[in-house]
């Protein structure tokens, strides 16, 4: 039997199967990376690209979860225009911005320096690094508790101590939590207490991962330790930092436990940041249309700053190398 | 020989006990859903607490599994409403606060009950609905006539204080809903025993943002005059009106007792002022009737002031006129419920008079004339007589105005009103804010469209409304 005669006597079957194979197997190189990855794809859509898009589509039109009966209509852009007018919306823009900036500020230089400080071998270190990370390691809602506990008003460890040395020194109890300026650093505080360990663990690998030439180089040229650290070890420390901060700007603009549990955004609304607005406005006044909204302006923000950080830390990178 | 003697009498008295409870025969359908669970969800407070205690006798009664989800109270509202929304019939039944019955009815969310209550098949023959009080069950269940829910347990938010601690100082307290008890009275009686050095502050209010709804409201309804009665914050037109001097003279009262309160209590909620009162370092608080068993007067967890209080109402204001306020929890079927008759056939039960009169041993409070006029309300909570005849007939069910924009209203006045408590505006202001951010909410819910004739209707302002005997709703 000669080849010819064999293919054209084969089942359809086969045929069919050979068919899906050339179409979709390893042989067509523009189809089959399509076909592995469809399975991730498929899932990346259900989770993620659906909810985007369903958000788009609650955002346009009017629906308020408390009123099934209404019929949805299309609003366009009405309900970013009428966030846009609200000054609520900007006070929670500017609380959450502020909290941000505060807290990641002053948890990446007390991250970076307990790395360098831990970098240095001295006794009971091991055991002290694992004790450093026990903030990290609790969940958000649970360290919010304790803390609340610690302010709980005449009852708390904080407001009993310090209270009472505030007292001693004549100026009376402080108000941790019921004064708005001393209510929002008191957040800041405790955010910075939960979350400096996890700037501490990334800036620590980063450093871990310098090469040791440049300080061998540095030490025989005579640099002195604090321009070593500002030409070698920060520059060579970039692409953690930027990790790092990054991770840490999205995670604190999005604080929510710790402000609802801790204050739920007062006193006043002294503490409501852009996360605490939106779940009043998505489950308390169950207007979803306009929490779609708002959640869409806050994946913009974070896209935005995540890129600019991105752009700035890449060009100083350049730079440096 | 004493010991047989107690023991034969004990006996026979417990029987005798038994004999005198109704005991219902099951009808063929109850016996058909022996095997069923219900779902039930209900936020953590104490009249759920004491309507628990009766699930093992009602499974056992009926064959029902009734399996209760508690959510805390500040997630209920969430958790109820997505649930409902969803449709998935998860709970069979729900728990409903007065204010949102309009929101949940309108929306669909509840199915009505009076074809299940005049099921003889369902409903026990001596369930008896024209036994609940009027106000209570329309006030409570009723929405455009029709009946969504059942109450189980209803009353005002009112005063609790330290009888032994006012004795002490030299004064008496006087009855409740004496016209004695005036806001005067109550901040002159406050200063007179307000001690922090010794641990003892004159009131212990509750300023947190989230709670003016229910802890500032009856001031300002105290400070109205009979002219202004109706119009308190929304006019006949559904425009806002709480831009005026009696708001303005209500806030002020309400940060006068910011006078008593340590430095750092400009979030208390209800929690935080309870706490300090069963400490027994305050001489005043807030209550609500449905809660004074289980806050204030259960010697075993609140050994330093159970049995030295006296509960009052809130203090009629200048011109006598003392809050209307109406709380009240009740019971729903969902209308995606899938065992909506075995729900129903706990609901009844559970609201039966017999259940009813031996839940306020636990706390519950009473929602049916017999529940007032039972002995065991009377042993075990004594402080209900007077609210009988205000629930009767002075209670105003729509003092939280019954629309889904109430929790918006609520939370603007919360907000505005705690940042005069520290200082960041004067009261004026937060009238004036109040004001014009209710208007957004109202304009934004649909109230202002002209020529819209569909609005809802103001049950407030004819009251008796609400009078009509249970059994003639639909």
């Amino acid at each position: 039997m000669s080849i010819s005669e064999r293919t054209t006597t084969a089942p359809p079957m086969a045929l069919s199967h050979r068919g899906i194979l050339s179409r979709f197997g390893p042989s067509n190189r523009a189809v089959f990376p399509w076909v592995l990855m469809a399975p991730t794809l498929i899932i990346l859509f259900a989770i993620g690209i659906y909810p985007f898009l369903y958000s788009l589509y609650i955002a346009s039109h009017n629906v308020i979860l408390s009123k099934p009966y209404l019929p949805r209509i299309f609003v366009g852009l009405y309900q970013y225009q009428a966030l846009i007018q609200d000054p609520e919306f900007w006070h929670a823009l500017r609380k959450t911005l502020l909290f941000t900036v505060q807290a990641v500020f002053i948890e990446f230089w007390l991250g970076l320096g307990l790395a360098l400080l831990f970098q240095r071998q001295l006794a009971g270190i091991a055991f002290m690094r694992v004790f450093i990370l026990i903030p990290m390691i609790l969940p958000p809602l649970v360290a919010a508790l304790i803390w609340r506990y610690m302010f709980y008003p005449g009852a708390g460890l904080m407001t009993y101590y310090v209270g009472g040395i505030t007292k001693a020194l004549g100026f009376g109890e402080i108000p941790f939590l019921s004064d708005p300026t001393i209510a929002f650093q008191t957040l800041v505080f405790v955010d910075v207490w939960e979350w400096t360990p996890f700037m501490f663990l990334m800036l620590s690998a980063g450093l871990a991962s310098i090469p040791r030439q440049p300080y061998e180089a540095a030490e025989i040229d005579g640099a002195s330790s604090w321009r070593v650290f500002w030409t070698i070890t920060m520059p060579l420390l970039r692409p953690a930092i930027l990790i790092a901060v990054v991770i840490r700007t999205m995670d604190a603009f999005r604080t929510y436990e710790l402000i609802v549990i801790m204050t739920r955004g007062g006193p006043g609304n002294a503490t409501t940041t852009m996360n605490v607005f939106l779940t009043k406005t998505g489950l308390e006044f169950f207007d979803a249309s306009k929490a779609a909204a708002l959640s869409l302006i806050m994946m913009m923000i974070i896209i935005v700053m995540s890129f600019v950080f991105i752009r700035v830390f890449r060009s100083k990178t350049e730079v440096a190398e | 020989m004493n010991i047989v003697k107690l023991s034969a009498a004990t006996a026979a008295g417990l029987s005798l006990l038994m004999l005198a409870l109704p005991t219902h025969a099951q009808t063929e359908a109850q016996k058909a859903l022996s095997g069923k669970t219900v779902h039930f969800l209900a936020p953590s407070m104490p009249q759920f607490a004491a309507l628990a205690k009766f699930f093992p006798e009602f499974e056992e009664k009926y064959g029902i599994k009734v399996v209760v989800d508690e959510v805390p109270f500040e997630n209920y509202r969430q958790k109820s409403l997505v649930e409902m929304q969803q449709g998935t019939g998860t709970y069979d039944f729900f728990a409903v606060d007065v204010m949102w019955l309009a929101e949940y009815a309108a929306a669909g969310f509840l199915e009505p009950l009076m074809p299940y209550v005049k099921n003889a098949d369902l409903t026990d023959a001596d369930y008896d609905i024209d036994d609940f009080l009027p106000r209570v069950i329309s006030g409570t269940g009723v929405f455009n006539d029709t009946l969504y829910t059942l109450p189980i347990g209803a009353g005002p938010v009112g005063t609790t204080f330290r009888a032994d601690v006012a004795e002490k100082a030299g004064f008496k307290l006087p009855e409740r809903f004496s016209p004695e008890f005036t806001t005067k009275y109550m901040y002159d009686a406050a200063k007179k025993v307000n001690n922090p050095e010794s641990n003892m502050i004159g009131f212990a209010n509750i300023p947190g943002r989230w709670f003016w709804g229910v802890t500032y409201l009856p001031y300002l309804f105290a400070y109205q005059t009979p002219e202004t009665k109706g119009d308190e914050y929304v006019d006949k037109d559904w425009k806002i009106t709480i831009n005026n001097e009696r708001t303005v003279a209500s806030i002020d009262y309400f940060l006068s007792l910011k006078e008593f309160m340590p430095a750092d209590s400009a979030n208390w909620g209800i929690g935080e002022a309870t706490a300090v009162y069963q400490a027994g370092n305050a001489f005043g608080t807030w209550n609500y009737q449905d809660f004074v068993k289980g806050f204030f007067e259960d010697p075993e967890t609140q050994a330093k002031v159970a049995g030295k209080n006296v509960h009052l109402h809130t203090p009629a204001g200048p011109d006598g006129v003392i809050d209307p306020w109406f709380g009240a929890w009740s019971l729903g079927v969902s209308k995606d419920s899938k065992n909506k008759e075995a729900a129903w056939t706990f609901m009844q039960w559970v609201t039966s008079k017999d259940v009813q009169a031996r839940a306020t041993q636990y706390g519950a409070g009473p929602s049916r004339h017999s529940t007032y006029k039972s002995e065991t309300l009377a042993k075990y909570q004594p402080w209900w007589p007077g609210v009988y005849e205000f629930m009767l007939k002075e209670t105003n069910p729509d003092e939280r105005v019954r629309v889904p924009e109430w929790a918006e209203i609520s939370d603007i006045m919360g907000e505005e009103g705690n940042r005069v408590w520290i200082g960041e505006i004067d009261s004026k202001t937060a009238a004036a804010n109040m004001e014009k951010r209710m208007t957004d909410a109202m304009r934004k819910g649909g109230y202002y469209i002209p020529g819209r004739n569909d609005l809802p209707k103001q049950q407030w302002r004819d009251l008796t409304y609400y009078d009509r005997l249970p059994s003639e709703w639909n």
